[in-house]
């Protein structure tokens, strides 16, 4: 599990816990992410997220 | 630590920030000696100065223990303040995005955010272009010379935000002179009271800010009595009608709404963009060297809010006794995001004083970071490009016809004259 970093604000997106409250459920791999899914709290697209350093 | 009080001051000093020079030797200390220490200028509280790059995004990632709203969300002498809770029973003069917290801050943001985010913008780039294209050609009808903050950068960006807000153009100029009157109370070209520092008693320049508010809230009152009459898909028509829990916004939190998108929503930009032209007018390289590859116009237009930086730091409160980089925060102590500093860490930035279209890795902080990050930072994003997409194909070349200068301020600031000249293709 994997946890991916928005450029502009910060925002972690973590696997292990997905994002329950926008419908993706634990554990989803980032790559199973809708690509038109955006940043939650500045809108930033899934293309402008980094993976965290393991 | 406590930083001397020379430097305290210095970072404190409005005239400093126009200087350029005092302000980058100033932080350029700081960061070396002190990076992350407190500060007491003259007339002020104490407050931590938090230079470095890493330590603003700390900060700035835990809104919940950095509070905006607690206290002045910009440095404030303790007579401002102390006068401005008098009036108002609240730390800021406005109650903006900027300076409310937690539920409140997210339920305010989610009322504009999905219409701001890249998807949702693309709607507007036809429309923008547009725009551009009308002031690209008032400034090639200059016959090569022009003053390119004036006649460009400081309509450009007011003509899109009022677009999308929904202001009609004939407002436009008291739109920016309010503006200018809010964020540059210490120019005395540009503030209500036509007074420099040290002319004007704190009251008075007080007094002077409370009528500009004043003044944009009698506007804005008919704004809300129009789109409740009429909605429209504007942002104005949607901060009108948007209701938390059933209710509409209350007074402070509407009014705020409208003044921080009416102004912040196009200075910001307008400063990024003059400061962008200067840097190219003094880099006849890398002019060629955008001309001949316009895929560099988005590292352009990145490393120019980066070197811009138009908003000079934002403060926050303590919630709780914490600690960064090693230092002991205690609750309510009052912090100094420095922007201005962060953006030219050098331990973040190779060659942070050099203008540079390569540059991968850190991420400019420019427009903050974490939850309160900049809401228009997209659509800032998407009409500098558009304006470069559109202005650099047609020159030939461009310099500096005269020193620009800067607007006095220790806030939101930028250029106010970039005297150019410019040869067409």
């Amino acid at each position: 599990m994997r946890k991916w970093r928005c450029r502009n604000c910060g925002f972690i997106y973590d696997e292990a816990l997905g994002l329950p409250a926008e419908g993706i459920a634990p554990g989803t791999r980032w790559a199973d992410v809708p690509e038109d899914w955006y940043c939650p709290d500045c809108g930033t697209e899934k293309s402008d997220f980094e993976m965290e350093p393991a | 630590m406590m930083l001397p009080t020379q430097l305290a001051n210095t970072i404190a000093d409005p005239r400093a920030y126009a200087d350029g020079e005092a302000i980058h030797a100033a932080f350029r200390t700081v960061r070396q000696t002190a990076p992350l220490a407190q500060a007491q200028p003259d007339g002020y509280d104490p407050f931590w100065v938090v230079s470095r790059h890493a330590d603003v995004m700390t900060i700035e990632r835990q809104n919940d223990i950095f509070h905006n709203g607690d206290r002045s969300t910009f440095l404030s002498p303790k007579e401002g303040e102390t006068m401005v809770r008098n009036l108002v029973g609240e730390p800021n003069l406005i109650r903006s995005l900027v300076s409310v917290d937690g539920q409140e801050h997210r339920d305010l943001r989610g009322i504009v955010f999905p219409h701001v985010t890249p998807k949702a913008i693309r709607a507007w780039e036809d429309s923008i272009r547009v725009i551009a294209r009308e002031f690209v050609d008032v400034m090639l009808k200059t016959n090569g010379k022009c003053d390119f903050a004036k006649d460009v950068a400081l309509l450009y960006p007011l003509r899109v935000i009022m677009t999308v807000l929904g202001v009609p153009p004939e407002d436009e100029p008291f739109m920016l002179r309010l503006t200018q009157e809010l964020f540059s109370n210490a120019d005395p070209e540009l503030n209500r009271l036509g007074k420099g520092i040290g002319e004007a008693s704190a009251e008075d320049g007080l007094k002077a800010l409370m009528q500009v508010a004043q003044d944009l809230e009698a506007y804005f009152s008919e704004v809300t009595k129009k789109y409740r009459a009429n909605p429209t898909s504007h942002v104005n028509s949607l901060i009108a009608n948007a209701k938390i829990n059933g209710e509409y916004l209350n007074y402070r939190q509407m009014m705020g709404y409208y003044i921080i998108a009416a102004t912040a929503g196009h200075d910001t930009t307008s400063n990024t963009t003059s400061a962008a032209m200067w840097a190219l007018a003094e880099r006849p390289d890398m002019f060629a060297q955008i001309k001949k590859d316009p895929a560099l116009i988005n590292a352009f237009v990145e490393e120019s809010i980066r070197w811009a930086v138009p908003v000079k730091h934002f403060m926050r409160t303590a919630t709780q006794d914490t600690e960064v980089a090693g230092q002991k925060i205690k609750k309510d102590d009052w912090l100094m995001l420095a922007y201005q500093s962060a953006t030219r860490d050098e331990a973040v930035f190779d060659q942070p004083f050099e203008f540079r279209l390569d540059r991968a890795g850190a991420q400019q902080i420019a427009f903050g970071y974490g939850a309160h990050v900049c809401l228009g930072q997209h659509l800032a994003r998407m009409e500098m490009r558009i304006l470069w997409e559109e202005l650099l194909p047609k020159l030939k070349s461009v310099e500096l016809a005269g020193k620009p200068e800067n607007t006095i301020s220790n806030f939101v600031c930028g250029p106010k004259r970039v005297p150019i000249t410019f040869t067409l293709n």
